[in-house]
Formats: C-alpha cells, sequence, structure tokens
C-alpha cells in the first residue's frame, strides 16, 4: 500500500481512471451548466405555453359564441326599450317639468282644470345582486288638480293606459262645495336612472 | 504433484479491487462517457424542444394577437349583457310594483249608493325610505332593505243610514276590486254629522279604511 491508492495501479488502470474521472466531471458540468438550466427553461415554456393555449381555448370558445351574445344583447336590448322609453328624464333639470309635459294633455284630455306639478322625493328600488353599475330609481312628481271624481278616474285610465308604466304611488280626492271641482291630489311615480355605482 | 492443483496469485494486493478488475477498467470510462453522452443527449433534446415549444409559443401568441381585437368586443359585449340582464332585473322589480288601480276606482263609482255622500278618497303616502345602515354607520344604503310595500285605503263620506255604507263595503269585497282593496277593513269611525241631508235629517259620517293589495317590488 506504498505511494498510495494511484500508485498501486496499473498504468492501464491509472488512465482509466483518469478518463472516468474526466467524463465524470464533464457530465456534471453539462448537468449543472446545461441539462438543469435547459429543463428548467423548458419547463417554463412548457407551462407558458398550456397558459396560452388555455387562453387561446378561452378567446376561441368566447369568439366562436359570438354570435349567440350578439343575439342575446339584442334580445336584451329589446327588452329593456319598453323601460327607457317610460323613463322620466329631467326636463332642464326639472323632473316635475317633463311630467308636466307629459302629462297635462291626458288631464286635460280627461277634463281637470288648475293643475299643478312639484317634485316629491324619490324612492330607491331593491338592488340585484350584483349591483348593475347604472342603478334605476322611482321618480314621484306630485299633481293637484280640480275636477269632479269622474274626470280624476278617467284621467288615472288614460295613464294606465298610454303609459303603463307610470304608476299612481299616493291620492288623495276631497269633496269641494261642488261636485265638478273637487280637490284632486296625486303622487305618480316613474322609473327613472339613478345612481352609478362604478364607472 | 498428482492430482492436486496449484494456484499462483501474481496480483498485488493493491490492485485488488473487483472481482473482475479488467472489465472495471475498461467498464468505468465507458460508462461515463456514455452517461456524458446522455446528458449530451438530454441536453440537446432539452434545447430542442424549447426551440420548438418557443416557435409554438409564438404562433399561439400571433394568433392570440389577431384575435384579440375581436375577443376584446365580444368580452365587452358579454360585458354588456351582464349589465342589461341586472338593469332588466332591477325594472322588473319596478314592473312589478306597478299598481293600476284606475278600472276598481271607476267600479267604485258604480257601486257606491247614492245615499252616500263621499267626502274624501285617499290613498296614504308613503313613509320616507329608511336608507341609513344598521348601527347607522357609514353612506347610505344604495337600496331599500324590503322590496314589499303596504298603503291604505280611507274612503269617507256622509250617509243616512248604516245600510248603505254596508252595502259599499260588501260591494268592495266582489274580485273585481281585488287589485284596490284586500278584505282586510276597519272601520275607523261612525258616528252622527253635525251636517243634514237636503231633507233636514241628520248624516252620519263614517270613514272605512282598506288595507290594500302589496306593492311588491321583486322577481
Amino acid at each position: 500500500m506504498k505511494g498510495g491508492f494511484l500508485h498501486d495501479m496499473a498504468p492501464n488502470a491509472q488512465r482509466s481512471f483518469f478518463v472516468t474521472l474526466a467524463f465524470s466531471a464533464v457530465a456534471v458540468a453539462i448537468y449543472m451548466f446545461g441539462v438543469q438550466p435547459a429543463a428548467d427553461s423548458l419547463a417554463r415554456e412548457t407551462r407558458r405555453k398550456g397558459e396560452l393555449e388555455a387562453s387561446q381555448n378561452s378567446i376561441n370558445a368566447d369568439l366562436r359564441g359570438a354570435e349567440t351574445v350578439k343575439k342575446t344583447l339584442d334580445e336584451l336590448r329589446g327588452q329593456i326599450a319598453p323601460y327607457e322609453a317610460a323613463l322620466l328624464e329631467p326636463l332642464l333639470e326639472s323632473y316635475a317639468m317633463r311630467a308636466k309635459s307629459i302629462l297635462d294633455p291626458l288631464a286635460m284630455g280627461a277634463g281637470l282644470s288648475d293643475i299643478s306639478y312639484s317634485d316629491e322625493p324619490f324612492r330607491a328600488l331593491p338592488l340585484t345582486k350584483p349591483m348593475a353599475r347604472q342603478l334605476y330609481t322611482r321618480a314621484a312628481v306630485r299633481m293637484t288638480a280640480k275636477g269632479s271624481y269622474q274626470e280624476a278616474v278617467s284621467f288615472l285610465l288614460r295613464l294606465e293606459k298610454d303609459l303603463p308604466l307610470v304608476s299612481l304611488q299616493a291620492m288623495e280626492i276631497t269633496a269641494q262645495q261642488k261636485p265638478s271641482e273637487q280637490s284632486i291630489n296625486m303622487i305618480l311615480e316613474w322609473p327613472a336612472k339613478g345612481k352609478v355605482t362604478r364607472k | 504433484m498428482n492430482g492436486e492443483s496449484f494456484h499462483l496469485n501474481l496480483m498485488k494486493s493493491g490492485e485488488v479491487r473487483s472481482s473482475s478488475p479488467v472489465r472495471l477498467r475498461v467498464m468505468m470510462p465507458l460508462l461515463a462517457m456514455l452517461a456524458t453522452i446522455g446528458l449530451v443527449v438530454w441536453w440537446g433534446s432539452s434545447l430542442a424542444q424549447s426551440i420548438i415549444i418557443s416557435a409554438q409559443i409564438k404562433t399561439i401568441e400571433a394568433d392570440i394577437d389577431a384575435k384579440r381585437k375581436d375577443h376584446s368586443e365580444v368580452m365587452e359585449q358579454q360585458g354588456l349583457v351582464r349589465e342589461l340582464r341586472l338593469q332588466i332585473e332591477q325594472l322588473e322589480y319596478y314592473g312589478n310594483g306597478v299598481r293600476a288601480v284606475g278600472e276598481p276606482l271607476a267600479k267604485l263609482a258604480e257601486v257606491t249608493p247614492v245615499r252616500i255622500q263621499m267626502t274624501e278618497l285617499s290613498i296614504s303616502p308613503l313613509p320616507p325610505q329608511n336608507l341609513t345602515p344598521p348601527g347607522k354607520k357609514g353612506p347610505p344604503l344604495w337600496g331599500p332593505t324590503t322590496n314589499v310595500e303596504t298603503q291604505k285605503l280611507v274612503i269617507a263620506g256622509r250617509a243616512t243610514r248604516e245600510t248603505p255604507v254596508q252595502a259599499m263595503m260588501e260591494s268592495l269585497d266582489a274580485d273585481e276590486f281585488a287589485g284596490l282593496v284586500t278584505k282586510a277593513r276597519k272601520v275607523n269611525s261612525f258616528r252622527q254629522d253635525s251636517s243634514q241631508s237636503k231633507d233636514g235629517r241628520r248624516l252620519l259620517a263614517f270613514e272605512v279604511e282598506y288595507t290594500m293589495p302589496e306593492r311588491r317590488f321583486s322577481k
């Protein structure tokens, strides 16, 4: 055992040992600086490709459904149209004046006189879950007039026929000396645009 | 010597490393070389795969980029669909709460006996909406906590006797008035009035309060 491990080896064995050592060193270097980073990079790219494929599939699925979405959108626009047509929009920032422009022909047609309008507090509608971006509210306008009970009822019948989304919120008909000049007080409500919950 | 084997051991003790020292001497570098070649192949294969996948990624990205505009339009439309559905739902809450009382009020005039002189007909105003959050903390609520509203219809008038009033109340129990009143009613007052009828009879004043059908602002 004198001279150590290598010294005791035959020259061929020594050569073999060094060649083995050299190859092993090269192999380790290749693994550490070549294979391992390449495998990591491959794993990353495979993952990225998977994500992109999922995204691509989702996009393709969305695009395949584009026609359905468009059709649904058209249907929904059709459904909301009657409500949008019935919305009370302010006239020069006054809801009462807009109501006047809508209701005067009906009220006068029914025979009511001394008609006046004023704004009443709005009432919030129950919320959907989740909330829509654009909320709607119940706009209220007070109408006071003089006329007979029949004229008041005639006005309500015309209103319900011509403006089916306008509702009677409160009413007071008080008898006066002349039956044709009863005091009529009504609070009428419309759907109107309310608050915007988010941009 | 006959029949007996003779074994001569010429190996040095340091050379005894395995049962087959010659094969080990050849196999070890060979295995190391094969391992190195294997790793080179692995490396090469990984690089090749990486190149292929990179090319595929570029293709997919190009495809996604090409569809991005159409897709964003579709996404916008999908968002609009969701928004419109919610808006319609809330407007339907309103639509379901709409009350039509014209017809029953017209019929009320028909069923009211002539001997009744109506002095007041009113649908009670609604109390102010409470949009204060529980505990009075934070900003006002976006919407009410209840979706039902109940109001009263008050009919007040004068009559010479109780029978016309009774007849009117019985008439109001009919189904045709279901949109105006429920069967829940309360006679608030029935008393002698200070005024007199044209024929000089003392009149009776009455006030009947009906609970109106609920207005339900829901689906």
